[in-house]
């Protein structure tokens, strides 16, 4: 099968089953997907995805996906639009249960787990795996509430009226909960004298750090970016890259990104998603935009399509 | 374009043309002022101002707005005052014209002139043609003025000369009705004066594109105006009749005022009023000086309270429902189309079920439970239409962000779509409280009592709650009595004369009208607060 773009995009609608084998990938300059499998990263699996495929009613929107994301590092996935990167990220944390026509056959195991058993826990699932949205998109609350809003809803703190009223409270361990999570989003020193406020009153790149905010809040290990930045100003865009490779000593982040200089500056490793919903090529940053094993990746890097 | 001006940018003085049209135009929107209150009867039409009859007066005004008019389109067409006309006013312009002057044409050969069918319908497509033609046909400085002068000279003659006077009073032939002065006059001011402020602000335009676009802004303001003047006019009217009723006796001092005993499971407190207002805290007798009207609008009070509370959480359950669980389909469309049938229902029909089926559920007799029950009945569509719209309005983000955080379906619903749907949620039960607390016909069939209640018979729903140590454990007789409401007692006292003279009726309708608005204000109110909290 040629490599061709617009070939791929015609095989793809058409029969998606005979793309989906790694023979019909695997071209000279291009290694089988079992190879992804094996890449040797310097941490720990932490995410580990194999022969993962989503169809939305007809369409496969996702193709034998096969990967691992190590732990502690940003792992940018890079692609055209269509290409099922956001798709592959919302398998990370189950969110394409909420479509209703989507399925999703394969595996993705975090620390070992398989998410999708039948009996998966998606409170415990989603606790442990953030999310940030392309558009900010905090509550119509309180800066306060916005951030607390996950721990209060599972039960770990307490500030109700009743409790206050017996003295059991948690508001103490609010206060520091709320501080800690907005100083690991960079945007304490922004908000701490109006946690009052409506988070609605805030900047679009003060409420994209707030929403980074509430995601750390319920302790997640993995934090996945849906384009976080892309409806921001340079300056914010700025702020949460910074952001991005911080939040890496601590968590395992992935990052979806449209941007290839914003892949190129914030990840450790990259995986490049074509047409078809393929992976078509995953490795170290520097190799991937450097050195690409694909002639199809060498040209979406360049800037050749996409 | 023959004759067209070219214009500055920017110029600098105000032409004589701008000057007069911008006065006529001011001087137009007074008149139709003028005329709204005359219609409401706030300013009286008949009088005399100095010496002047008021109608010869408002005549010679519009003659003379109309001999402007005509100037500002012949100055205009002769070139002196610097205009940008088009060819013609326009089929829309012509079209309107056509049918007033068809009107015109057609009353004066019926009614003045006495012609037969034949002679009048004659006459008014005469002058409806001679209308369009003359609207259309010349270039538009002309076609926008001369019809317009021409109607309103007519009307302001008729006017100036007398031959509507004070005393005038038009009997349609084959029409059993009379149009007195009072109302013809202030008809013919509103009418000339809004095709004066239209052409007024085309002349001030310098007509072409400018002018209409100033034409179409003095309608519609002008119609802004008609309608507050409606607004203002209709709750003037009802309290100049009602206000000398309902204040009268009023007294202020400590404890000039009743006695209010308030009961509870037992327990009695006695609250002597500091103020004494006989026509909101008595009820009707004979024996005290001012008649009231207490027990209706405790009643009417209670019946919208117990609606409101039957009808808002099973409406706005039924909202969640079929916003948040339902799948959109054919299940969800059918649910719509029946809530919205259920609430244009006519409702005497929902009347006729709460008597049909209520009442003897409910000891066989009329009651204020059955009351509040078949109005909570007419206000759950509305509830379930309006929460449901607000909450599919609520962002599909606040679902996707709580979900990724972990929280339940439920939990989001809850403290999530629900708060920022709450603002529509109230707007929904404002306007339905709206209908419901003025309703005659389900109270006529469900609640009603008697038509002219002592103050014993206020409903005491409060103290009416007794417990009980056999089932039902809590009962509440003054929730199964029948009782009286404002909108019923006006219909009794207005159309079977009972339960007090007319005048009574309107102070009755003046308390109704401020019992509906204090259930408006309070709703607003709390939409704005919670707006507020949702943006602030």
């Amino acid at each position: 099968m040629s490599t061709e773009l617009d070939e791929t995009q015609t095989e793809a609608a058409q029969s998606p089953a005979e793309l989906g084998g790694a023979t019909t990938v695997g071209e000279t300059d291009e290694r089988t997907r079992a190879e992804w499998v094996d890449h040797e990263f310097d941490g720990d699996a932490k995410i580990a995805v194999e022969d993962l495929n989503v169809y939305y009613g007809d369409d496969h929107a996702l193709t034998d996906i096969s990967m691992e994301i190590p732990e502690g590092s940003v792992t940018a996935l890079i692609g055209p639009s269509g290409c099922g990167k956001s798709t592959f990220l919302r398998c990370l944390n189950r969110m394409n249960d909420r479509i209703g026509s989507a399925r999703i056959e394969g595996s993705v195991r975090i620390d070992g787990e398989e998410v999708y058993r039948d009996r998966a826990d998606l409170v415990e699932l989603r606790k442990r795996v953030g999310m940030v949205f392309q558009q900010p998109n905090p509550f119509p609350k309180s800066i306060r509430d916005n951030v607390s809003y996950g721990p209060r809803k599972h039960g770990d703190l307490d500030t109700t009226f009743l409790s206050r009223l017996l003295g059991r409270d948690d508001v103490d361990e609010e206060a520091s909960l709320v501080e800690e999570a907005l100083e690991q989003a960079a945007l304490w020193e922004e908000v701490n004298d109006r946690l009052d406020d409506n988070a609605l009153g805030l900047s679009g790149g003060q409420q994209q750090r707030l929403c980074i905010a509430r995601c750390l809040a319920t302790d997640p290990d993995v934090v996945l970016m849906d384009e976080p930045a892309s409806a921001l100003d340079p300056i914010a865009t700025a702020k949460i890259e910074d952001l991005i490779e911080e939040l890496a000593e601590e968590y395992t982040v992935v990052v979806v990104t449209h941007n290839m200089q914003q892949a190129a500056r914030v990840s450790d490793q990259t995986a490049v998603f074509l047409t078809g919903g393929e992976l078509v090529e995953y490795g170290d940053t520097d190799q991937i935009f450097e050195n690409p094993e694909s002639q199809r990746v060498e040209d979406y890097v360049t800037g050749k399509f996409g | 374009m023959s004759g067209a001006t070219e214009y500055d940018l920017v110029r600098e003085d105000t032409s004589i043309l701008e000057l007069g049209a911008g006065a006529t135009v001011g001087f137009a929107v007074v008149l139709f002022g003028f005329g709204l209150a005359g219609l409401f009867e706030l300013v009286a039409v008949t009088e005399s101002v100095a010496g002047v009859q008021l109608p010869r007066l408002l005549g010679g005004l519009l003659t003379l707005a109309s001999a402007a008019l005509a100037w500002f389109g012949i100055a205009s067409h002769r070139g002196l005052v610097p205009t940008d006309p088009r060819p013609s006013a326009g089929v829309v312009a012509a079209t309107g014209a056509a049918g007033v002057w068809f009107v015109v044409g057609g009353l004066v050969g019926s009614q003045t002139l006495g012609f037969g069918t034949v002679g009048w319908l004659a006459l008014a497509l005469l002058a409806g043609a001679g209308g369009f033609a003359a609207t259309a046909l010349p270039r538009e400085d002309l076609g926008t003025t001369l019809p317009v002068a021409a109607l309103t000279g007519l009307g302001g003659l008729a006017l100036l000369t007398g031959v509507i006077g004070p005393n005038w009073a038009w009997s349609p032939v084959g029409l059993r009705a009379t149009f007195a002065a009072p109302i013809a006059i202030p008809i013919i001011v509103l009418f000339c004066s809004l095709l004066v402020g239209w052409a007024g602000a085309k002349a001030y335009g310098g007509f072409g594109a400018r002018g209409r676009h100033l034409g179409a802004y003095a309608l519609v303001y002008l119609n802004v105006l008609a309608i507050l003047g409606v607004l203002v006019g209709l709750l003037a009217f009802v309290f100049t009749k009602g206000a000398p009723v309902v204040v009268q006796g009023i007294t202020v001092g400590p404890g000039v005022g009743p006695e209010t005993t308030i009961r509870l499971f037992g327990f009695a407190h006695t609250v002597v009023w500091p103020v004494d207002w006989p026509f909101v805290m008595n009820g009707v007798s004979l024996y005290a000086e001012v008649s009231g009207v207490l027990p209706a609008i405790v009643g009417t009070v209670w019946l919208v309270v117990g609606a409101v509370l039957f009808a808002v959480p099973l409406g706005v359950g039924a909202a969640v429902f079929l916003a948040e669980y339902a799948e959109e389909g054919r299940f969800t469309q059918v649910v719509e189309v029946a809530t919205n049938a259920l609430w244009s229902t006519p409702s005497i029909v929902f009347g006729l079920f709460g008597y049909a089926f209520l009442i003897p559920r409910f000891g066989g007799s009329k009651s204020l439970l059955s009351g509040m029950l078949t109005l909570g009945f007419m206000l759950l569509p509305l509830v379930v239409i309006t929460s449901r719209e607000a909450m599919l309005a609520v962002p599909d983000e606040y679902r996707d962000a709580s979900a990724a955080l972990g929280v339940s379906k439920w939990q989001t619903i809850r403290s999530v779509v629900v708060p920022a749907s709450l603002p529509g949620v109230i707007t929904g039960v404002i306007l339905g409280v709206g209908r419901i607390a003025g309703e005659t016909a389900p109270i006529l069939l469900t609640m009603a009592g008697a038509t002219e209640p002592s103050a014993a018979e206020t409903a005491d729903v409060v103290g009416g709650f007794a417990l009980s140590t056999s089932p039902p454990f809590v009962t509440n007789p003054a929730l199964l009595e029948a009782t009286s409401a404002l909108p019923y007692q006006l219909w009794a006292i207005i159309s079977t004369g009972v339960g007090g003279d007319a005048a009574f009726g309107w102070g009755t309708a003046l308390v109704l009208l401020v019992v509906v608005l204090t259930f408006y204000a309070v709703g607003i109110a709390s939409r704005t607060y919670f707006r507020r909290k949702l943006h602030e």
